[in-house]
């Protein structure tokens, strides 16, 4: 809520510059957003009173004005403006003032004319435009000589109060400056006294009936006629309202918003004129419709309160006016409403018809139930003294039971100082309710407390507690360490900390990079059309739309963006969850944490000593076996070809453990990059954090102390075999001294068929407790060449020599 | 003898002299030390010399011999030195040239972050707990006492996919989670990410907060305060950071406070809100079946993105999702 300081000083005026207000309001709770100045600065500009214009004798659009600023003689001003004329009164620059901008006014020869100063418009001087082509005119009451700063109170600051919705009590001048008040030990002295009660004669015309007193516990109404239809908003009305953010319409108008912020209650008034028989505060009838004062047509639905005359609905309880009884600049007769309306009723109202007013803000959070009076009068006050006119008796509905009292509730001393830490004295806490206006009890184990009517945050003890701390001052507590008993944490060795496998990838020259959650479902769909996603109802647009089922489209997305911008070695990672839809239920929603890594262009980054390395599959795989080796899966997982719609059909593996999917990678389908917006071959691979989180406690085993042998074999096998198969064939060979087996080349082309590959493997055999013989040794081998013929039809490039 | 021997000696000298190679010194060797060495060859005249004279005689060829071997020994060590010498000018590299690269990458600010807050807590004894980012009603809102009509869910701009399931707004959902799991005294943390539906210069639809709670028989508002300026300057390893708490409103904590520092990232030392905090409400523990008359609840949620900001003199927060590695390689 933004409000005129001034305004506040006139309700409550500590010894605080504006900084220090700001401060102590922040510090009470009502935080303060922002201090704004209303217009630029700039100096020695008056009212002055043109007494005299005459054309200038050698420039046919300039002018000779003699101006009066309340100076022993006028100034002689020489001035281009249309609307000059002798008697209006306007602004008027001294020699020596300084205008926004750094303009500064000096004493000028124009056209042979002597001009001591400069006659302004709006702009000249900061203020908006005010469309006027020419000087800005002010009233004729304007006093001559006083500085404009001071007349249009331009030194006025505009505070902006960002309140919780616990505190709608502050949404007014006076609810701030209660809080003041309770801070600052001043009283707070309302600067009005109504004094309409005289022309308060008559019957009011319009009858009203409230069909719901509980959703509508108070409803007031006055009718005033044969006022001035033609009186305008006061210059300082509308000022103050421009300060609030507020935009100035008509009399009318401007009186109830005046109102609201001035003292917190919405207010709504009729044209009289175009009312239909009675009023009734009611529920609206199912699809009963509306057309609001701003044209927009409703259709509402059973729960809303609505005011009705006999043609219909003429206003949406507490949110909006409708157009057909709105007030115009032709109204002759008005009917003013300050009624109370119960929160409940109107919460969640005004959103569900996408509208968000004042006056519905304020509902929401709980109006004062006995505020309606006072602001009536107000209102009727304001207006009258403005646009005269006769005011009937104030009708009033009023439903007692209905209206919202606090209850009493109950605060014990020792809580205090349970909650805050802090003792404070029970004279202490009996000032700070006073001063916050509460009805103090006290009794046996405490005080039994009321809040004031317009604080509908008070309900539970703690809430009482808040308050001390508030205006005792958080930062007035004293610091104490918290004890609790020391306990030992849990450090569970089987659970791989994900940061070690980051910062390993980091060390491996990848960046993490963390993306949106939501992603363009198009985009997601192309790229993994077998996996359900679900969309969220509200995106923020189409294009984050979509809960990722992969966390591939963001490492994509981040590609594309930075080989825009000239980087084109990319190793990246993300770990984050992927949203998997099982069904269309939501139920069986699957929340899996991911982790995906991506690689493209170089190996790394070019440098004089290596030539350009492009990243490949086996580089790919390198990284992901570095990490399995990390979780110790290695000896556990397979990488079996599959083809998985996002990669190369060729180069594209699922990593198997037991029988289960822990992730996959391969190369980004050559169909899928101009969709992605990258350039080059993009490898990638994505892993369950499930899977490479899960490690073992490892579970030494005795070196052996006996000598280890190498044998060396070469097979010749069909071109298109695994190699994995070949391996998988020989380690299911049950042999105790076969430690390890490891491929050290591939062959392919001259010396061997075309469609055959050579893989030379290199086997390490032990035994635990002894030395072996060249016999066992030899056994081993021939078997294993056995075996690796027989089921994968592998041949030997070269003999085998025994006891070699 | 004596000339004989100062002879051969002097010979050897010069023999030595012009040498430039390790394989002709051995020739050398050979030719006066060897089996049939011109030295070797003059101890045979000690037999044809009487039993006084021969000691002597004896001790002078030795002498000889000595000399000559010292000369070998001296043009060797002489001659390796040079070839040394050779092999390490030859071998001599630019060392102002660049290593052979190996690219090292970074971790995200935002990670880098987190791992700090925690390292902070966890060292003091917190437990870190996780929950789902798709969050439903009970956990988002409801057990937090945010009942559907409250004001206070128009503050949090929800992602919704139906009417009872949600992106989380907050990590304090991991507060119920957890509490619904366990009874008693606890200590955690809970990072993560949370959403809101808002986007602009100041606001990411999605950003990170650490939601922490104590759970403890005698904790008060003045131990939560302390507790939070501790960390506060632990976190910016600043003894004298200037730290303000300001009353505010949660639903689910009463008394509230948001915490402000002063920093001079804008260079006017202005206060900027890092993190909201309060004691549980009863509603909420009464939610969980905590007996609030037995324990209060210290609870806190911070901003990730806010203290990576102002730790790492980040101005826009927009940049820690672009993730332009430009900006990324500025974490290592």
């Amino acid at each position: 809520m933004k409000l005129s300081e001034n305004w506040l000083r006139e309700w409550i005026n500590p010894d605080w510059d504006t900084q220090t207000l700001a401060e102590e309001l922040s510090l009470a709770g009502l935080e303060v957003d922002g201090i704004d100045g209303v217009v630029a600065e700039f100096t020695n500009v008056v009212v002055g009173k043109v007494v005299s214009v005459e054309k200038h004798p050698d420039a046919n659009k300039l002018n000779i004005t003699t101006v009066d600023v309340g100076e022993l003689e006028p100034l002689q001003i020489v001035c281009g403006a249309k609307n000059v004329d002798a008697g209006i009164l306007v602004c008027c620059a001294k020699v020596g003032a300084v205008l926004p901008g750094n303009f500064k006014i000096k004493a000028a020869k124009l056209c042979g004319v002597d001009s001591n100063g400069m006659l302004c418009g709006t702009t000249e001087i900061g203020l908006a435009d005010n469309g006027v082509d020419g000087l800005y005119c002010l009233p004729s009451d304007a006093p001559i000589g006083m500085d404009i700063r001071q007349y249009l109170d331009l030194d006025d600051k505009v505070i902006d109060v960002d309140l919780t919705p616990n505190r709608a009590d502050c949404l007014s001048v006076e609810g701030i400056a209660r809080d003041i008040s309770a801070i600052s030990g001043l009283k707070v002295s309302q600067p009005f006294t109504n004094n309409v009660e005289v022309i308060k004669n008559g019957e009011c015309s319009q009858l009203v009936s409230v069909n719901e007193p509980v959703a509508c516990p108070k409803y007031l109404g006055c009718m005033v006629i044969n006022f001035d239809s033609s009186a305008k908003t006061p210059l300082w009305m509308k000022r103050r309202l421009e300060r609030s953010s507020v935009t100035p319409k008509n009399l009318i108008v401007d009186v109830t918003n005046y109102v609201l912020i001035e003292l917190g209650q919405p207010m709504h008034a009729y044209d009289a004129d175009k009312l239909t028989g009675n009023l009734q505060v009611r529920f609206a009838h199912d699809r009963e419709k509306m057309i609001t004062f701003d044209g927009k047509e409703l259709k509402l639905q059973k729960k809303s309160l609505v005011i009705a005359d006999d043609a219909g609905v003429i206003a949406l309880a507490g949110i909006m006016g409708g157009l057909s009884t709105a007030v115009s600049s032709d109204t002759k007769n008005i009917f003013f409403e300050c009624a109370n309306f119960n929160s409940s009723v109107i919460t969640g109202r005004a959103r569900q018809y996408g509208l968000h007013t004042d006056s519905s803000h304020r509902f929401e959070r709980g109006v004062d139930s006995f505020l309606p009076e006072r602001a009536m009068e107000r209102a009727l006050d304001l207006f009258t003294k403005v646009a005269g006119g006769k005011v009937s008796k104030i009708i009033a509905e009023v439903s007692e039971n209905n209206l919202y009292k606090p209850k009493e509730i109950q605060l014990r001393p020792e809580r205090i100082t349970k909650l805050l830490g802090v003792v404070i004295a029970d004279k202490r806490v009996e000032e700070i309710f006073n001063s916050l206006n509460f009805t103090i009890n006290k009794n046996s184990t405490g005080w039994g407390m009321i809040a004031p009517t317009y604080r509908y945050d008070m309900e539970i003890e703690a809430d009482l507690i808040e308050e001390i701390g508030r205006v005792f001052g958080y930062n007035n507590l004293p610091e104490i360490d918290i004890e609790a008993p020391l306990r030992l944490p849990k450090v569970t060795e089987s659970a791989q900390d994900l940061y070690l496998i980051k910062k390993h990838l980091a060390s491996q020259g990848f960046n993490e990079i963390i993306t949106y959650s939501f992603v363009e479902e198009g985009f997601q769909y192309k790229l993994m059309p077998s996996i359900s996603a679900i969309n969220l109802k509200n995106p923020i647009s189409d294009d984050m739309k979509s809960m990722r089922t992969t966390l591939f489209p963001g490492l994509l997305n981040t590609i594309a963006y930075n080989q825009n911008r000239q980087q084109v070695a990319l190793k990246l990672f993300e770990a984050g969850l992927v949203f998997i839809n099982q069904d269309d239920t939501l139920d069986n929603l699957v929340q899996e944490p991911m982790l995906s890594g991506a690689m493209v262009g170089n190996l790394e980054v070019s440098n004089w000593a290596q030539k350009n390395k492009m990243v490949d599959f086996y580089d790919l795989k390198a990284q992901v076996e570095a990490i399995l080796t990390i979780s110790d899966l290695i000896d556990e997982v397979s990488f079996v070809p599959q083809n998985i719609s996002i990669f190369h059909p060729g180069q594209s593996a699922a990593i198997i453990k037991n029988g289960e999917q822990i992730g996959s990678l391969g190369q980004l389908h050559p169909a899928l990059v101009k969709d992605a917006g990258v350039a080059g071959k993009v490898f990638m691979f994505d892993l369950k954090q499930s899977a490479i989180l899960a490690i073992k406690v490892p579970l030494a085993v005795a070196i052996s102390k006996f000598p280890a042998v190498q044998r060396d074999l070469a097979f010749i096998v069909e071109q298109d075999l695994p190699v994995q198969k070949l391996i998988d064939t020989l380690q299911n060979y049950p042999s105790s001294i076969l430690k390890t087996i490891e491929i050290f080349d591939v062959y392919q082309g001259d010396g061997l068929e075309k469609n055959k590959k050579s893989i030379a493997i290199s086997f390490r055999i032990q035994h635990e407790t002894r030395t072996l013989q060249d016999e066992e040794i030899d056994n081993l081998m021939l078997n294993l060449i056995n075996l690796a013929e027989e089921t994968v039809f592998a041949e030997l490039k070269y003999e085998y020599k025994i006891g070699k | 003898m004596q000339q004989q021997l100062q002879q051969i000696i002097a010979k050897a000298t010069k023999a030595l002299k012009p040498v430039v190679e390790l394989d002709l010194l051995d020739e050398i060797r050979v030719q006066y030390l060897g089996k049939k060495g011109e030295l070797t060859l003059m101890m045979r005249i000690l037999g044809k010399l009487s039993n006084e004279e021969r000691p002597k005689a004896g001790q002078i060829i030795n002498e000889a011999k000595q000399k000559v071997q010292n000369l070998l020994n001296d043009k060797k060590v002489q001659l390796e030195m040079a070839v040394l010498e050779k092999q390490l000018t030859e071998e001599s590299v630019d060392v102002t040239l660049p290593g052979r690269s190996i690219t090292v990458g970074g971790l995200h600010p935002v990670t880098r972050t987190l791992r700090r807050i925690e390292e902070i807590f966890f060292k003091a004894g917190f437990d870190i707990e996780t929950g789902p980012e798709i969050e439903d009603d009970w956990h988002n809102f409801e057990a937090l006492n945010i009942p559907k009509t409250h004001p206070a869910r128009a503050m949090h701009d929800t992602f919704y996919f139906d009417e009872s399931t949600v992106l989380r707004t907050h990590t304090s959902g991991v507060q119920i989670r957890a509490m619904e799991k366990k009874d008693g005294p606890m200590r955690i943390i809970a990072p993560g990410r949370v959403y809101r539906h808002d986007s602009d210069q100041t606001h990411t639809p999605m950003f990170h907060q650490v939601e922490g709670l104590i759970l403890e028989k005698n904790a008060s508002f003045a131990q939560l305060r302390t507790l939070i300026i501790d960390f506060l300057r632990k976190f910016f390893e600043d003894d004298d950071l200037k730290v303000r708490f300001r009353p505010s409103y949660f639903p689910f904590t009463e008394p509230s406070a948001e915490v402000d520092i002063a920093t001079n990232l804008f260079g006017d030392g202005r206060w900027i809100e890092v993190l909201g905090c309060g004691m549980v409400h009863p509603n909420v523990l009464k939610n969980v079946d905590v007996d609030a008359e037995k324990y209060t609840g210290l609870a806190f949620g911070l901003g990730v993105e806010r203290l990576a900001m102002l730790r790492y003199g980040v101005t826009d927060l927009r940049q820690f999702f672009e993730n332009d590695l430009r900006f990324l390689k500025q974490f290592k």
